[in-house]
């Protein structure tokens, strides 16, 4: 398990016990104003995404266990047409994302950015 | 291609026509009736996923595009079941009680306001706490929110079920101030000095004149909250407090008889929450790396785990907001307060503004990474959470906690619970971690639930909050003078939801012509 990437991990569920030996403290969570010149599918990602595939979401961290770049902007090689279906019917442990909540437009534009990837 | 889910009262061919006019009302772009939408829609922790499914959904943008749905769902007796931004795992998520309902996702409803004078944030439903952080970021306000662990969802939202943060302002329901909500024959109404035309404290002023009825419309089935003033904490020139570790189960009762007085007494003005060690290992680690054998957890591996990751058997985090000079004098007696109870370990923890913050539900960052817990047992996790109201009481507590540990080794379920403090009161939560792919355990958390809502009901402890399918189960329980408080709720709803076509079960609350699926 590569638990470094659990940043923060001493707050738990319902902001209980913190650890004292634990891992690095958690980094600032990243939105659109900590990149206000994104636009696109980059904007619409940190929009609709990043709140789990940032550094310390939960997709960051459950795919932390599975694989070695777990940050999906980071990723290289990645299928747009994957990105769109495992997102409308969800993958795993991640919830669909529905076309209330995102156009099938703008989910095309995300999947099509991160497929471009690596980003910066 | 699937066929259509028929709600009751409709035919295939008015749900179809139904449809059609709901196109007519809000844009074909926005109706959303295909099988992968109604999957998309469905509860990903469902216990039994053939329960509570969507016949489709709708995303109705402006207050005027909700009258209009709810126009036509009045004219075809349509259930509809409203959602913010249906991010509520572990309580059904964006799925509707009733079979057929057509899920209303505010999703899209996404309009934020600030009064920075006041420190007053007008929301619309699709505001999540990220939007609303986002907002904050980018404006350079000082103000802080009140996060859940689980910071996807909405801010109204959460609210309106009142969920919780860690900050002072933590009981968010407590921070409605005035809501604007669409009732269930179409009519708009704004309560609080908001029924007061240009008003400007609709905001300031929670009261209004006359009945309140904020609350009202949280946890119900009356109305559409479309808009809802929420106050926001100002960024306290201080943080302080201090992690702290106890090793022993029957620790619990002194944390609570020292904890609850200084609550009380608001030395302490944020709500501390009790946790247990799986709460924080559950993030941390999966349970295979510790042991491939079934049912709870022995204690040779619970001490192992402890081991490893430096836990008690419980946790507490204490923190106090505000002024330097004041926080310090109150730490000394946190500080006194622990130490005379033979903990493990503290770790304190201090910050004054201008100095690099804590990125956590302390300063009410959102997050997500407590979620992770799902994935405790391996497989497609979920969580089910059973909570009940117990007295501020170390007896009590320790009471509840040893008879609930006992069913969860009984059911060999592994048990993460806590006893988070309101000002009078603690919530017991205690979640339940499960794998979707084990039918085994599948099995059993039905049963299970059950028993600790009867196991609750015995000592007149009663659930704040639940999932989809206990909804009734639940509402049976608050059973005082034959039900009357429920009664008094379904009258309400048949005299605002006439057609019943606003969220049918909501709470246990069914209108008139649908009670037959009561229980269901």
């Amino acid at each position: 398990m590569r638990i470094a990437l659990v940043f923060g991990a001493a707050v738990t569920l319902a902001g209980g016990a913190a650890i004292a030996q634990g891992p690095p403290p958690p980094p600032k969570p990243e939105t659109v104003a900590s990149r206000p010149t994104a636009t696109g599918g980059e904007k619409l990602y940190l929009e609709h995404c990043a709140m789990c595939h940032g550094p310390n979401g939960m997709g960051t961290g459950l795919l932390g266990r599975r694989i070695d770049v777990p940050l999906l902007e980071k990723r290289e090689g990645l299928n747009a047409n994957y990105i769109v279906s495992a997102a409308r019917s969800g993958i795993g442990n991640m919830p669909a994302i529905t076309r209330g909540e995102l156009s099938d437009a703008d989910l095309q534009a995300i999947a099509d950015y991160l497929a471009a990837g690596p980003n910066p | 291609m699937a066929e259509p889910l028929v709600p009751p009262r409709l035919t295939s061919a008015r749900l179809a026509e139904a449809q059609k006019a709901l196109e007519s009302a809000i844009g074909t772009s926005r109706v959303f009736f295909t099988e992968l939408d109604r999957t998309s829609y469905e509860d990903k922790f469902a216990i039994d996923d053939s329960r509570h499914l969507p016949g489709g959904a709708i995303s109705p943008e402006t207050v005027e595009e909700v009258q209009a749905a709810i126009r036509v769902a009045n004219q075809y007796k349509l259930p509809v079941w409203p959602i913010s931004r249906g991010k509520n795992l572990g309580y059904g998520g964006s799925a509707p009680l009733l079979s057929g309902s057509v899920v209303m996702d505010l999703s899209r409803m996404k309009k934020i306001e600030f009064d920075e004078q006041f420190g007053v944030v007008t929301l619309e439903p699709g505001v999540g706490f990220y939007d609303l952080y986002d907002y904050i970021q980018a404006n350079n306000l000082p103000f802080w929110l009140s996060t859940p662990g689980n910071s996807w969802g909405s801010v109204i939202g959460n609210a309106l079920d009142r969920g919780v943060g860690y900050t002072p302002y933590g009981e968010n329901t407590k921070n409605l101030c005035g809501l604007e909500v669409v009732l269930p024959t179409g009519e708009v109404i704004r309560t609080g000095m908001g029924a007061f035309s240009n008003a400007p404290t609709w905001g300031t002023y929670p009261f209004g004149y006359g009945p309140s009825w904020d609350q009202m419309f949280v946890q119900s089935n009356f109305g559409v909250v479309t808009k809802a003033n929420m106050w926001l904490m100002p960024e306290p020139e201080s943080l302080m407090g201090m992690d702290v570790e106890f090793d022993r189960p029957e620790d619990l009762k002194a944390l609570v008889d020292v904890i609850g007085p200084l609550r009380r007494e608001r030395v302490l003005t944020q709500s501390p929450s009790i946790g247990n060690w799986l709460r924080a290992a559950a993030v941390l680690t999966t349970r295979d790396e510790w042991t491939d054998q079934p049912g709870a957890l022995s204690d040779s591996v619970i001490d192992a785990i402890r081991k490893r990751f430096g836990i008690g058997w419980w946790g507490v985090s204490l923190r106090l907001y505000g002024r330097e000079e004041i926080n310090k004098a109150a730490y000394k007696v946190l500080e006194d307060a622990m130490k005379a109870i033979n903990p493990m370990a503290i770790k304190p923890t201090s910050w004054v503004k201008g100095q690099p913050m804590e990125y956590s539900g302390w300063t009410g960052t959102p997050i997500t990474f407590p979620m992770q817990n799902v994935n405790w047992y391996g497989g497609r996790g979920g969580h089910i959470g059973f909570s009940p109201i117990i007295p501020q009481d170390g007896d009590a507590a320790l009471a509840q906690f040893r008879r609930t540990y006992a069913r969860y080794r009984e059911y060999g379920v592994d048990y993460q619970g806590s006893f988070a403090f309101g000002e009078r009161h603690l919530t017991n939560v205690n979640a339940m971690i499960f794998d979707k792919d084990s039918p085994e355990m599948m099995a059993k958390i039905d049963r299970f639930f059950r028993q600790l809502v009867a196991d609750a009901k015995e000592q007149g402890y009663g659930e704040y909050r639940t999932h989809l399918d206990y909804m009734d189960h639940v509402a049976d329980t608050y059973d005082w003078n034959g039900g009357a408080l429920r009664k008094l709720n379904e009258t309400v709803k048949d005299a605002l939801d006439p057609n019943g076509i606003l969220a049918p079960g909501k709470s246990g609350i069914w209108p008139k012509d649908l009670r037959r699926e009561r229980g269901q």
